[in-house]
């Protein structure tokens, strides 16, 4: 299965390169707020000066991502929450805030902290990915969220990450699974398909039992839990 | 004034005045004065009633098996132990609701969330676009109160089949609950349209 290995070291350091990006942008969003919360605890509005620019820097250098942004711990912010920093990129290419209805109860409530990709990475402490999920309430499109919690003298405080549509996601990875002669899968932790490469494996349906024809490749991409199935076509 | 900005309030002001509620008349003693009642929300299900046919509220039904049918078999196929225990969660809020309001809002969520968890945007929007239709007409207490407890124990058992990847039982279950949704919807329609005045006061 050489091809596979092939595919899978071709698409490794595209999710490490993501990773890579995901990772320092929470390191920049911790080094904004430790500066402007010098002696405080809570973030309050003030302290969001230049976080807007973290993300428009980072949507202006990662074209594959949709929006990008900083999602705060409900408990690390002034009383009265704070709204998520979250930029998106409109299909004109522009970068606009994007608002999300916070309010406990009401019928739009987008209860962030309950979603994987804020709840794995503030349990674990480390980096992940959700999805493909449909992000109702959210960005409203079919997404994979990677994120990073960052930390501020020591205490979690939020995640910063970034939303790729699996429609943008699509063209920059199949090219490799095509590499690949059998049914082919991308899939994520729960054994969800990322994309496939045929009709075999379709994005969002889940791998349940293992046949005795299925190989598996484990991505090395920390924390990740990215994995290639593949089925040789009889 | 009132601790609001000027464009805000002509803004508020223009919409009324749109609906009705208030005119403004010019000179002397001119001024924006209060002419009508705002509609209630009651008021506009009342009349979505009287506006529809049986026949067009057996036909929402109908659309709306056909796309909860579809859901609920990929919800099967495709949810995991997250979407589970979300779905869980939204079916009890329904019981625990204390208005109408709350529990169209916790019932419409449920459905919504359930085409979540199949992952199809598509069949995710026909269900958000056939609850906004009929979730306000089916829970505001008009000629018959509809009842949350048999409709949480319903929302249950369903997640109970989608958890156990059972698509055959969750696809009676859910073309059932949508059927008592659609007769609740229908026995309303009859009491506000075609009042038997004399044997519905004593049903």
């Amino acid at each position: 299965m050489n091809e596979t290995v092939q595919a899978a070291n071709a698409i490794t350091p595209w999710f490490n390169g993501v990773a890579t990006e995901i990772k320092e942008l929470s390191q920049n969003v911790a080094t904004v707020l430790e500066r402007s919360l010098v002696g405080k605890f809570k973030v309050s509005k003030a302290a969001l000066v230049g976080l807007d620019g973290l993300s428009r820097e980072f949507l202006t250098k990662n074209s594959f991502a949709v929006g990008a942004g900083t999602f705060f711990a409900a408990d690390s912010v002034e009383e009265g929450g704070l709204p998520p920093e979250w930029w998106s990129r409109n299909p004109s290419g522009a970068i606009g805030r994007l608002k999300f209805d916070l309010t406990p109860g009401s019928d739009r409530f987008y209860d962030y902290e309950k979603l994987p990709f804020f709840s794995t990475a503030a349990s674990t402490g480390e980096q992940t990915v959700w999805g493909p999920y449909i992000d109702y309430l959210g960005t409203e499109e079919y997404v994979l969220t990677f994120s990073a919690p960052f930390y501020v003298h020591g205490n979690f405080m939020g995640v910063a990450g970034c939303d790729i549509r699996l429609r943008d996601l699509e063209p920059l990875i199949m090219p490799n699974l095509r590499l690949i002669q059998s049914h082919a899968a991308l899939i994520n932790a729960s054994n969800r398909v990322i994309l496939g490469n045929s009709g075999m494996y379709l994005v969002g349906e889940r791998i349940k039992s293992e046949s005795p024809n299925q190989h598996r490749l484990a991505l090395d991409v920390p924390h990740l839990g990215l994995s290639l199935i593949y089925t040789p076509r009889s | 004034m009132f601790g609001v900005g000027g464009a805000t309030l002509r803004e508020a002001l223009a919409e009324l005045r749109e609906q009705g509620i208030v005119e403004t008349r010019r000179g002397r003693s001119g001024g924006t004065f209060v002419v009508n009642q705002p509609r209630t929300q009651t008021d506009n299900i009342r009349d979505w009633f009287l506006a529809t046919s049986i026949s067009e509220i057996r036909d929402i039904g109908d659309e709306h098996a056909a796309v909860a049918a579809a859901i609920i078999r990929l919800a099967c196929e495709r949810a995991e132990a997250h979407d589970v225990d979300r779905l869980e969660e939204l079916a009890r809020a329904l019981v625990l609701a204390t208005s109408p309001e709350v529990r169209a809002l916790a019932d419409s969520r449920f459905h919504i969330e359930l085409a979540v968890s199949a992952q199809s945007p598509r069949l995710a929007r026909a269900e958000i676009r056939l609850q906004e239709e009929t979730v306000q007409q089916l829970w505001t207490p008009l000629a018959v109160v509809f009842d949350p407890e048999p409709a949480t124990a319903e929302h249950l058992e369903l997640v109970r089949a989608v958890a156990q990847d059972q698509p055959a039982k969750a696809g009676h279950l859910v073309l059932e609950h949508i059927r008592r949704n659609i007769f609740h919807l229908i026995d309303t329609k009859l009491a506000l349209g075609y009042a038997r005045s004399n044997q519905d006061a004593h049903e």
